[in-house]
């Protein structure tokens, strides 16, 4: 067998772009995205079994709230302004962000558990860029069923239409970057905290739960937590004014917002990966 | 230039001693308690393009943080490493590209995934050309003969399977260095002569430099030219593995047991220990042939039991030091 | 083996399995809180909920609040044994446990209720505060509903361990077996722990009574928020041993299904 004669590291996309050269970088970063995304789901789809059971379990874990804001808003008419029809679409937005934020960064609430095992040191052993890397390492199965949930009630619900739905796509995706910036946060304190899996399942429930009741049920005074440490304010309330309203200029926003999300978390993580590879943190592996 | 650099490397883990109890668990909240290990206590060496190095040393000598901080993984406390002209923590993504690691205990193959959806993803990670890495991956699996496992999900394969699509996928992108650590650990004899046939391939065709830890000589003892030895935190030994071999690797303990009493009378070879039945040998077989001394052995009855193992690392440091295992050196 | 030492091994099972608890005060501090902002989220629902009326399904405002304050008691104190065991089982970890001379669900149980009793503990004492915040004085009953409350308690979180126990040894057949955890995790919020049973529609709560979910929540929090009745609450003690035993039994059914089934299959 010949020896394939060429200098290595020279493997690279003859596209124009140099070595270094932004283009070439990101497009080999959406390659990579890309691939890891098409393996992870032909993995997933190969246990057909097991990711249909998954799909429907977690229709069935959204229905059965469905259920309990119909029995509730049933005998009380509507809590604190919000009718059956908004609570539903609340639903739609969060379970579908959410759903695309684990679709795409599977890992991003495993991050915790991949720092404590030492199990990052593959990840730092690659040309990428560490966090996303790990992020993108994977692609949960469960999320699938979130992510059509959302569609499913958008398309079940009166007032449906091309603009509404494009509106709920946009906000969708704010609304996961939003969503997996928060998660790796708050997993990335087992840098610094050890086990911090308590913190870190309680920040998911925390952002979820509040995302997913009526804003108008909790004291002005502490409304502005949904708007910095647990962003439920961009992922569910300001999004459902926009949809009801057709407001385009609110994405803009929103997306905008969902950026800094994402450097903030992007920059604590770089925080506690300078930690990491100091060995110091507790519980390191020697 | 040389390929790795080592200065005076230096690496001590401040830990948090874990709290036992509730009462620790309390008071370490207010006043937490550190516990330093000094894990490297400065090692130098160099190793030039292209030269095959056995990293060697007991558990717990320094070896895995030393390749941590080789490949980025790790910041070193002090001293300087320098890998391909690069400084392994500051540059980590650049050095990347060029060096591929094998770590024997984590597996950089996705587990659910068969191997070659792995080096699907690893050619994207590396940002080989589709074209040149369809090529690689051919090259590589007849090399390594794991075509049959290819398409097998990680889970599925053995140990020594396992490893082999692990060596064959860190070679994907013609890494300039390879590190190895503990690639052999956990496996049988078999797999074990498979792995070192492999780097001694490793060595003489891909033009690589190769580092190899393990705390078992036997592994590189033929495949690697070089062996540093390391020994709580210091390099203790760095020679030629022909020196080393004449000096250290030729002794075998070999144990005997037989069905009824015996006479240990052999020429030349005078047990360490007996028991009207049993008895323990030294044998240095750069002076007597292995084979001579088993046929003598099996010769003197009927053999019950039988046992030849190498000498530890930490016996043949010990003797090189005259010192007993455990002391500093 | 003496019943003594039997009990003795158990006993330290569950000791040990306590002071192993008290060691990791992160994760449980995380959970208190987990549990605390649960409960301030829901008093501002029903909050919301009542404006404007005085009693929903038989419940005031405040007894809503105590209700939903010990109905999450066993969801958090009981409701995490799943992961664990069902990592235990797909690991192989259970071959191990059947070589060992002691029976493996009551091993487990004393375990895995070891730890809870000091979860709850925890939980019943911050409960009662945010109580007193969130809603106001205990609601009003008999000298011995403590005692029942507490004891409700202990039935439900047996209940709860046995049923996951159950449910993770279906790994035995199934490799990916959360799906049925999760669907036992909904059923459990929507039959009792979420809204009481009063909440549920008449056929709903006629089928609910067949089941064990009511013994999961309900049973305590009723107890505690709005005593039905002297009579009602034996009745609703009662139903919880009645589906306690009748958990130890299948778990012990499926053990012994699944170890053959191991031994069969070679892990």
């Amino acid at each position: 067998m010949h020896r394939i004669t060429h200098k290595p590291g020279s493997s690279r996309r003859r596209d124009g772009a140099t070595m270094d050269g932004r283009p070439g970088r990101l497009a080999a970063y959406l390659r990579f995205l890309g691939v890891s995304f098409v393996v992870n789901v032909q993995a997933v789809v190969e246990y057909r079994v097991n990711f249909l059971a998954q799909v429907f379990g977690m229709m069935l874990n959204n229905a059965a709230f469905a259920l309990f804001w119909g029995m509730l808003i049933g005998k009380v008419g509507n809590i604190g302004g919000y009718g059956f029809d908004d609570v539903m679409l609340i639903w739609a937005l969060v379970s579908t962000s959410f759903g695309l934020a684990h679709v795409v960064f599977g890992n991003v609430r495993s991050l915790g558990r991949i720092i404590q095992r030492g199990e990052l040191d593959l990840y730092l052993l690659q040309p990428k860029d560490a966090m996303l890397n790990v992020l993108a390492s994977k692609t949960v199965v469960s999320a699938w069923g979130d992510f059509a949930y959302g569609f499913l009630v958008l398309g079940l619900l009166p007032g449906f239409g091309l603009e509404r739905l494009a509106l709920f796509c946009a906000l969708s995706i704010t609304g996961a970057m939003i969503f997996a910036a928060t998660f790796a946060a708050a997993e990335s304190l087992c840098f610094f905290l050890g086990d911090s899996s308590g913190i870190s399942s309680a920040v998911t429930e925390f952002l979820l739960s509040f995302s997913l009741y009526p804003e108008t049920v909790f004291d002005r005074g502490m409304r502005w937590v949904f708007y910095t440490l647990l962003p439920s304010g961009f992922i569910a309330f300001v999004p459902l004014a926009a949809i009801k309203s057709l407001g385009w200029p609110a994405v803009a926003l929103l997306a905008a917002i969902a950026l800094l999300y994402c450097a903030a978390s992007y920059g604590f993580f770089r925080l506690g990966l300078r930690r990491y590879e100091s060995g110091n943190q507790m519980g390191a592996r020697l | 230039m040389p390929a790795i650099t080592v200065d005076q490397l230096t690496k001590t883990f401040r830990t948090k001693v874990r709290p036992e109890g509730l009462g620790s668990s309390l008071r370490s909240l207010i006043a937490p308690e550190y516990r330093s290990v000094e894990a490297v206590r400065g090692v130098s060496f160099e190793v030039d393009e292209g030269e095959v190095v056995a990293f060697l040393g007991p558990n717990g000598a320094g070896k895995s943080t030393t390749i941590k901080m080789l490949t980025g993984i790790l910041r070193p406390g002090s001293g300087r490493a320098s890998v391909l002209g690069l400084d392994p923590s500051r540059q980590r993504t650049a050095l990347a590209r060029s060096i591929g690691a094998v770590f024997g205990q984590r597996s950089q193959l996705w587990f659910h995934l068969p191997p070659a959806d792995s080096f699907r993803l690893l050619g994207a990670v590396y940002e080989i050309e589709p074209r040149i890495l369809a090529l690689r991956k051919a090259e590589l699996v007849e090399r390594f003969g794991i075509a049959d496992y290819m398409d097998v999900p990680v889970r599925k394969l053995s140990l020594g399977e396992r490893v082999r699509c692990e060596i064959a996928a860190s070679l994907l992108h013609e890494p300039r260095v390879l590190f190895l650590d503990e690639p052999t650990i956990g496996l049988d004899i078999v797999a074990r002569r498979e792995v070192r046939a492999l780097l001694s391939e490793i060595a003489s065709r891909d033009k690589a430099t190769v580092f190899v830890t393990s705390h078992d000589v036997g592994d590189i003892e033929r495949v690697c030219k070089r062996a540093i030895i390391i020994h709580h935190g210091i390099v203790v030994v760095d020679e030629p593995m022909k020196e080393l071999r004449h000096r250290s690797l030729s002794r075998k303990f070999i144990g005997v047991k037989y069905a009824e009493p015996v006479d240990f009378d052999i020429p030349g070879l005078a047990p360490v220990k007996r028991t009207p039945t049993a008895a323990s040998f030294v044998v240095d077989t750069e002076r007597l042939r292995l084979e001579e001394v088993l046929r003598a052995l099996v010769g003197l009855g009927e053999l019950e039991d039988l046992t030849v193992e190498d000498e530890s690392l930490e016996e043949i440091i010990s003797r090189i030091y005259g010192s007993a295992p455990g002391d500093r050196p | 083996m003496s019943l003594r030492l039997k009990a003795r091994k158990y006993g330290v099972a569950a000791l040990a399995s306590m002071r192993n608890r008290t060691a990791y005060m992160g994760s449980l501090l995380g959970d208190a809180l987990s549990y605390a902002l649960f409960v301030f989220v829901f008093s501002r629902v029903w909050t919301a909920a009542y404006a404007g009326r005085d009693e929903i399904a038989g419940y005031g405002l405040q007894q809503m609040i105590w209700y939903f304050i010990v109905a999450e008691i066993p969801a958090f104190g009981f409701g995490r044994f799943f992961s664990t065991l069902a990592e235990d089982i797909k690991s192989g970890q259970v071959a191990y446990l059947t070589a060992r001379p002691y029976g493996f669900v009551g091993y487990g149980y004393a375990q895995g209720m070891g730890k809870a009793a000091v979860d709850c503990a925890i939980y019943v004492a911050l409960g009662l505060a945010l109580g007193l915040v969130l809603a106001g004085p205990v609601p009003s009953g008999p000298p011995l509903r403590a005692a029942a409350v507490l004891a409700s308690l202990a039935a439900a979180g047996s209940i709860q361990y046995l049923l996951q126990l159950a449910l993770a040894m279906t790994a035995f057949w199934a490799e990916e077996n959360s799906a049925f955890f999760w669907i036992y995790q909904k059923l459990k919020l929507i039959v009792g722990t979420l809204l009481p049973i009063e909440f549920l529609p008449e056929a709903a709560r006629r089928i609910a009574a067949w089941t064990p979910f009511p013994s999961l929540s309900y049973a305590p929090a009723r107890l505690f928020a709005a005593w039905p009745g002297d009579g009602a609450a034996l009745a609703l003690i009662g139903t919880q041993l009645a589906w306690a035993s009748i958990a130890v039994l299948a778990c012990q059914a499926i053990y012994a299904l699944g170890r053959a089934r191991l031994t069969v299959n070679g892990g």
